[in-house]
């Protein structure tokens, strides 16, 4: 009995340090405060700028240039990135990793940044924050990088600012959303919409383009789903929803039976499900399954042709809000669905498109700067205006917050594909 | 109704775990080893059904390749590595055995085997039907794990107590060098059992493969310590206390996350039953000793 409990207790031990890897999701800080009230900014030019694209004055240096642009040269411009490449988050990491190389390829073809070729230097983080904070230490001091993008999540991601932020070096985080990101420090921009903004949104699709009432909510245990769900509930009460069930799910759960069978009997007209999509594929094959066909409202971590894939019939006439429009006509979108499915044959999601679109920021940011250094960097990226060469643009402006204000787009699930059902372009609504 | 239809949920639950746990815990009672990298059967198993269900179309042809996949290669882990560790101490190849399962998961995920991504398994309920009754209903899938699973627990129960070779695994639990001594052909004895026990666990992958209509290189991190918290539960060694323990917490899983919600995550409540075990019943529910 003695060695029996002796090596189950060492078995339990070396188990927990393995899977304590994965579960070292980045515990939920109840800390999701709206970040600091907008204060009246300079709203130069009126959202409407969605359909009004490229006559702006914004310095779009690296549109297309009307002659063929001369091919780079002399030593690389290197920019440091990171994703999970391995572990659980593997899927994701390798969209960004994927999406960035793409758009370092396109940067570099249109003649790249300075007239030096762009290199991305990249490394494997496991979403694990203490592997990222060695990778941060390892491309500002050894790769000497100019900047960097996190194509992690939210914990190795704020693992990593403060030490870019200190080296004085500019981040951008390309789809993790906690909130504490960019409050790291003036070197820290977002890519991505923050949870908050998008639950909010995600209230207003529901109350005003739905005109449903009563919302069963379904949370994701983690900084993402809850920051999410707070958003939501707080929009939900200015508008009046009336929230009749609420429930916590901790990541990487398949079994949503018993919750189920929960909302059926709640009388919800619709049910808000924070998740990303494994956990949204099991869920709604399994409500359909159990017969509950009220509408289930997702958010961008439904964002990917897998959740089709893996849900099958049921996905149909899911809504989520997002940040790639699927049916937009910019060309930058179209540029990268097409370049994307063509180069790695799998269908873009979301958290590529953000990957992509910080590579693409970043080499606006230097070609504007005009040099590499690093505040000069920032600069740019703060001034940057109704930016247009982005795959989920386009970019309105940042707030002082180092958010990104932009139209956020709702997609429905029709013939198993995603495509758009309404737009928010209410300035109001979708700024941070 | 909504309680039946919970345990009925509970019970296709209870399913999944059973087949992963029967493996483990047959591999437990003959050779004492806590075998982790069961899990990595597991997912192999999985992995092999659904390229094969993508090729042939066929779910039970894709199944029986599976289970002989899975079949060979725990025999292979055994050959490769158990055999060479039997007479160390136990901690020994318990930790080749963690080492082993986070080797295979890491290499499973390469983009020339499984890659990062999940695949789906749209075998759907392979053609059987669903059952529907006023109190409660099953679902194909739930159907077909439900049938798989009791066929395969049928012949396991007769392989064990009508076959020779399943005496010769008992006389083995009992006393490795005194089968030896009389006669027992250990080597094919061991490898027969890991054989069975690995085309469990590759049915286990594949089945759950199915319900969730995904497969991936890391779907067996999860059921590599549930199982084996079901085997320690149920008794090490005994399959019919990996079957309650299975259902046991089954059961305990679907009612407090239908009553109170997941007050904590639902796989850790494995955790509190084996610790309230090992402190009042630290043999298992069935267990000897």
């Amino acid at each position: 009995m003695k060695i029996k409990l002796s090596s189950l207790f060492v078995a339990l031990t070396i188990l927990s340090l393995i899977l304590a890897g994965c579960a070292s999701q980045p515990t939920p800080t109840p800390a999701v405060e709206q970040p600091a009230q907008p204060q009246a900014p300079e709203v130069t030019e009126a959202p409407a700028m969605t359909e009004a694209p490229l006559e702006t004055e914004a310095p779009q240096a690296t549109e297309a240039p009307a002659e063929e642009p001369a091919a780079p040269s002399g030593e690389p411009i290197k920019i440091g990135f990171f994703s999970p490449t391995t572990g659980f988050a593997a899927a994701d990491g390798t969209s960004a990793l994927q999406s960035a190389q793409l758009a370092v390829k396109i940067v570099n073809e249109r003649g790249g940044v300075l007239g030096r070729p762009l290199e991305l230097v990249y490394y494997d983080d496991a979403a694990k924050p203490d592997q990222a904070s060695a990778i941060a230490r390892k491309l500002i001091e050894q790769d000497k990088v100019v900047a960097a993008i996190s194509g992690s999540y939210s914990g190795a991601t704020r693992a990593a600012a403060p030490i870019f932020q200190e080296a004085g070096i500019p981040m951008l985080s390309a789809y993790a959303i906690h909130p504490e990101i960019t409050k790291t420090g003036n070197m820290i921009y977002r890519i991505g919409t923050l949870a908050t903004t998008q639950g909010r949104v995600g209230a207003e699709l529901v109350g005003k383009v739905m005109n449903l009432k009563k919302v069963a909510i379904l949370t994701i245990d983690n900084d993402f789903g809850i920051s999410l769900t707070e958003g939501f509930k707080q929009h939900a009460a200015e508008i009046g929803l009336e929230i009749v069930l609420e429930e916590k799910y901790p990541l990487g759960e398949t079994e949503f039976r018993p919750i189920i069978g929960k909302i059926k009997a709640s009388g919800a007209e619709v049910v808000y499900a924070t998740g990303y999509y494994n956990e949204a594929a099991n869920l709604v094959s399994q409500a359909r399954d159990e017969g509950l066909e009220i509408p289930i409202i997702g958010q961008e971590g439904y964002d990917s042709p897998k959740f089709i894939e893996l849900a099958g019939e049921a996905a149909e006439g899911v809504i989520i809000t997002t940040d790639l429009n699927r049916d937009s006509e910019r060309p930058m979108t179209r540029l990268f669905l097409e370049q994307y499915e063509a180069t790695y044959g799998e269908k873009a999601d979301m958290v590529g498109a953000s990957a992509f679109d910080a590579v693409m920021v970043l080499a606006y940011a230097i070609n504007t700067a005009g040099s590499t250094d690093p505040q000069a960097i920032v600069k740019a990226i703060s001034e940057l205006k109704n930016f247009e060469d982005v795959a989920s643009g386009p970019f309105w402006y940042y707030t002082p917050e180092r958010e990104v204000v932009r139209p956020i787009s709702s997609q429905i699930v029709r013939d198993g594909a995603f495509h758009l059902y309404h737009e928010f372009t209410d300035e109001a609504l979708v700024k941070p | 109704m909504l309680l039946l239809q919970n345990l009925s949920n509970a019970l296709i639950l209870a399913c999944t775990y059973i087949l992963m746990a029967a493996g483990l815990t047959m591999v437990y009672g003959v050779l004492k080893v806590l075998h982790i990298a069961h899990a990595s059967v597991y997912t192999v198993g999985a992995f092999v059904g659904v390229l094969a269900f993508t090729r042939l179309g066929n779910f039970w042809v894709a199944l029986a390749i599976a289970m002989f996949v899975s079949g060979i290669f725990g025999v292979l882990i055994y050959r490769s590595t158990y055999f060479y560790l039997l007479n160390s101490p136990r901690t020994v190849p318990l930790i080749a055995s963690v080492g082993m399962f986070v080797m295979f998961t890491d290499l499973l995920q390469k983009p020339f085997l499984m890659g990062a991504y999940q695949r789906a398994f749209p075998a759907g309920g392979a053609g059987l039907p669903a059952v529907k009754t006023a109190l409660f209903s099953f679902t194909a899938k739930q159907v077909l794990i439900l049938l798989v699973t009791v066929i395969l627990l049928a012949i396991v129960y007769v392989i064990l107590t009508r076959t020779k070779l399943g005496l010769s695994w008992q006389a083995a639990s009992m006393d490795r060098d005194m089968a030896s001594a009389v006669g027992v052909n250990l080597n094919q004895s061991i490898a027969a059992n890991f054989f069975l026990g690995s085309a469990l666990a590759g049915a286990a992958g594949v089945l759950v493969g199915v319900y969730n209509n995904s497969v991936f290189a890391t779907m067996g991190d999860l059921p590599s310590y549930k199982a084996f918290i079901i085997i320690v539960l149920g008794g090490m060694g005994s399959l019919p206390g990996a079957i309650l323990a299975s259902l046991i917490l089954a059961i305990v899983e679907n009612f407090l996350v239908a009553s109170i919600g997941y007050v904590l995550p639902r796989d850790s409540i494995a955790f509190l039953v084996l610790i309230l075990m090992l402190m009042f019943r630290p043999n298992g529910l069935l267990g000897r000793e």
